[in-house]
Order: C-alpha cells, then sequence, then structure tokens
C-alpha cells in the first residue's frame, strides 16, 4: 500500500460526501420539485418517480454523511458510485431524447426553456464523482475514518 | 515504513463504535423519512374551500356545470415569474370565458418554490371562500415579489385581499391560522399525479398545449380554446 494513498481516499471521501450531503439536503428543502425533476426525465411510471423523488435525498444524506466520517466506506462508495451511473444514464437520455430539463442535480428540476438545458457539465461531474465512487470502493482505507484498518493496510469492514 | 501510516490507527476504533455510528446515521435519516411519506398522502379530511372539487384534483372550479365547453385547467405556483407572465398576457381572456360561461375553468395552485408559495396558495384558497379568487389571483400576480423574499407574510397577504375588494375579518383569520394548508399540500399532490414538471402548465380537455407556441401567443392561445 502507497503511503499517499490513504489521504488520496481521504479527498475522494470527503469530495463525493460533502457533494451528495449538499445535494441531498437541498433536494430535502422542496421535496415537490425533488418529484418533479424526477418525473422530468420520462423514465420511470410516475408513482415510482414521485416515491424516488422522496426516497432519494435521504439516501443522499445517509451516503454523504458516512462518506464524510468515514464509516461503512466500501458499501457507501457502491451506493454512490450507483447513484452516479443512474444520473449519467439519466441525462444521457434525456439529452439524447431532445428532452430540456433541469437535471434536478441540487434542488430545482423538471422542465426549462427549449435549449436552455446544457447537459455536457452535468454528465463530466457526474462521471468524475462515479471515479471517486470506483476508486473508494478499491481502495476504502483512508485518513481519520472509522472503518478499521488492518496492519497491511486491508479494509477488515465492508 | 510501508505500514506506519496504517499502524497507527487508534485500538478505540473499533466495530463497536462504528457500527453504533452507522445505525445512528441510518437511524436518524429513517426517522426523517417516516414523516415526509406521512405528510405526502393526501388528507382526505382537510378542510376544503369554497368551489373546490377533489375530483379535479383539488382545483379550484369555475362553471363546474357546464357541458361541451373546453375545459381549461392551469397548473401555476403564485411565486413563479412565467406564471405572472402567462396571466399578464392571457388572464383577462380566461377571465372573460368564465364569466360568458364559454369554458370550464380549474386552476390548481401548486406550492413547489417554497413556504411563501404555500402562504399565497391558502390565502387564494381563503379568497375563494369570499368569491374573489379572480380579484385576488389578479392581486397576488400584480404584486408578486421575488422568490422567497420573505415579503409575502400571512400579515401582507391578508392586507393584499383589500386590493381584490376583501375586507372581512373571517379572511385574514383564515390566512393567518393557515386553514387551508392540508389542502394546499393536497393540491400539490394531485399535480405530482398529473405529471405536471413546470409552471404554468395548461390542459385544455386533457391535453397539455404546445409549450412552444401555445402559451404566449395571445392569438394561438385562443385557438387552442378553441379548438378544444
Amino acid at each position: 500500500m502507497k503511503r499517499y494513498l490513504p489521504w488520496v481516499g481521504l479527498i475522494c471521501r470527503l469530495g463525493l460526501g460533502g457533494v451528495l450531503l449538499a445535494a441531498g439536503l437541498l433536494k430535502y428543502q422542496h421535496l415537490d420539485k425533488s418529484q418533479m425533476a424526477v418525473r422530468a426525465y420520462e423514465m420511470l411510471p410516475i408513482s415510482v418517480a414521485n416515491f424516488l423523488g422522496i426516497i432519494l435525498p435521504f439516501v443522499e444524506i445517509a451516503v454523504g454523511v458516512l462518506l464524510i466520517i468515514g464509516a461503512a466506506v466500501r458499501i457507501s462508495a457502491f451506493v454512490s458510485g450507483a447513484l452516479m451511473i443512474a444520473f449519467i444514464i439519466g441525462i444521457s437520455q434525456a439529452w439524447a431524447r431532445g428532452l430540456s430539463i433541469d437535471c434536478g442535480c441540487f434542488g430545482g428540476g423538471g422542465q426549462v426553456e427549449p435549449g436552455t438545458a446544457n447537459y455536457l457539465p452535468e454528465l463530466l461531474r457526474d462521471g468524475g464523482l462515479a471515479l471517486m465512487a470506483i476508486y473508494l470502493f478499491r481502495y476504502p482505507q483512508s485518513k481519520f475514518g472509522l472503518d478499521r484498518q488492518r496492519k497491511d493496510g486491508e479494509q477488515i469492514n465492508g | 515504513m510501508e505500514n506506519r501510516s496504517m499502524a497507527n490507527q487508534k485500538p478505540g476504533k473499533d466495530n463497536f463504535t462504528r457500527n453504533i455510528v452507522i445505525a445512528v446515521v441510518v437511524g436518524v435519516v429513517l426517522i426523517m423519512l417516516v414523516p415526509t411519506l406521512l405528510s405526502k398522502q393526501t388528507n382526505t379530511s382537510a378542510k376544503v374551500p369554497a368551489s373546490v372539487s377533489a375530483d379535479r384534483g383539488y382545483g379550484i372550479v369555475f362553471n363546474e356545470e357546464l357541458t361541451g365547453v373546453p375545459v381549461i385547467e392551469i397548473y401555476e405556483d403564485f411565486q413563479c415569474p412565467v406564471c405572472a407572465q402567462f396571466e399578464k398576457l392571457q388572464g383577462d381572456y380566461i377571465e372573460s370565458l368564465i364569466t360568458a360561461k364559454k369554458a370550464t375553468v380549474v386552476y390548481h395552485t401548486l406550492s413547489f418554490l417554497g413556504p411563501e408559495s404555500v402562504n399565497a396558495a391558502n390565502a387564494a384558497a381563503c379568497s375563494a371562500d369570499e368569491g374573489k379568487f379572480l380579484g385576488y389571483h389578479r392581486a397576488l400576480y400584480a404584486n408578486q415579489p421575488a422568490e422567497n423574499t420573505g415579503v409575502w407574510s400571512n400579515d401582507v397577504l391578508g392586507i393584499l385581499g383589500q386590493a381584490a375588494g376583501i375586507t372581512s375579518k373571517s379572511f385574514t383569520s383564515c390566512v393567518n391560522n393557515m386553514n387551508y394548508q392540508g389542502w394546499v399540500s393536497n393540491a400539490a399532490a394531485a399535480g405530482a399525479k398529473a405529471n405536471v414538471n413546470s409552471t404554468p402548465t395548461v390542459f385544455i380537455n386533457g391535453k397539455e398545449i404546445n409549450r412552444q407556441t401555445e402559451y404566449f401567443s395571445a392569438d394561438k392561445f385562443k385557438a387552442a380554446v378553441e379548438r378544444g
């Protein structure tokens, strides 16, 4: 295990966890909008989209907090990686189908004026966050975390 | 050397502490989630203002009794600037359809922009009880502040009633006591079920009009209504 890797892990944990916590809290302020954001992707049946719009902010908050304090890093990294991949799929299909929507990533959401949607930066950001999640899944050990580490540097807990 | 950085983890960081922390985080989030889910359930016992039809998604209905006329459903949020533009351009025409009994019009007052939208929707419901919904609707848009700047307190919304000729004590107490808060969230839930993803959204006979062309052209909107 290289000595700097736990520091890289810490940066990933704080970066990914911070973004998820902020996104979750902003969505939590306006759950109606969060539901609207999920519906606007036009991927899911309305009732499922509405349910997901309520659940998603809570999942983001929980995973974000766990990553920041460094507990259950591997599971949290898996969940956040899955979320990012789902977001990338959602945004890509919206772009491909020519929908004009706000991604609703940090609150907001729903339809926007045609031509004002800007999907590329959103995809790049989510791609970067997905890479952080994949890194943490592969190397969950990091500085200042609660998860116990073995002396050889391998993670004991999932 | 390779292992130094790992080896100095404190022995107190055991599974017990970690598991307690995980349990607390997950538990707190679940405790927050339950009341949220419950609050999204339609509350059928919530007080409903005059001329509201639960069958029509808790909208405020005009000319419910007419048959063979177009049904215009308007989903709006009193804080939404584009809704104010829509009201400015089409408001008079829609009101003329109501007074001439040429259309059934349903106003769905959504509240996704924030707490002041909830206040405004509640106040609008109170104005419906006074039989002055259309006037108050107009007054709200004419005096629309920037979103969630704290301007639309219930005191201000009560005073704004005067602009629509509402002077009764019952109106101000209805506004201040948030009598229709339950109805406001029912209307929001109904809007979510109707797949309304932006405001204003207008359905004519159940079909959304063309977002590119028909919202902000007086002629095209009129044509869409007459087409039915």
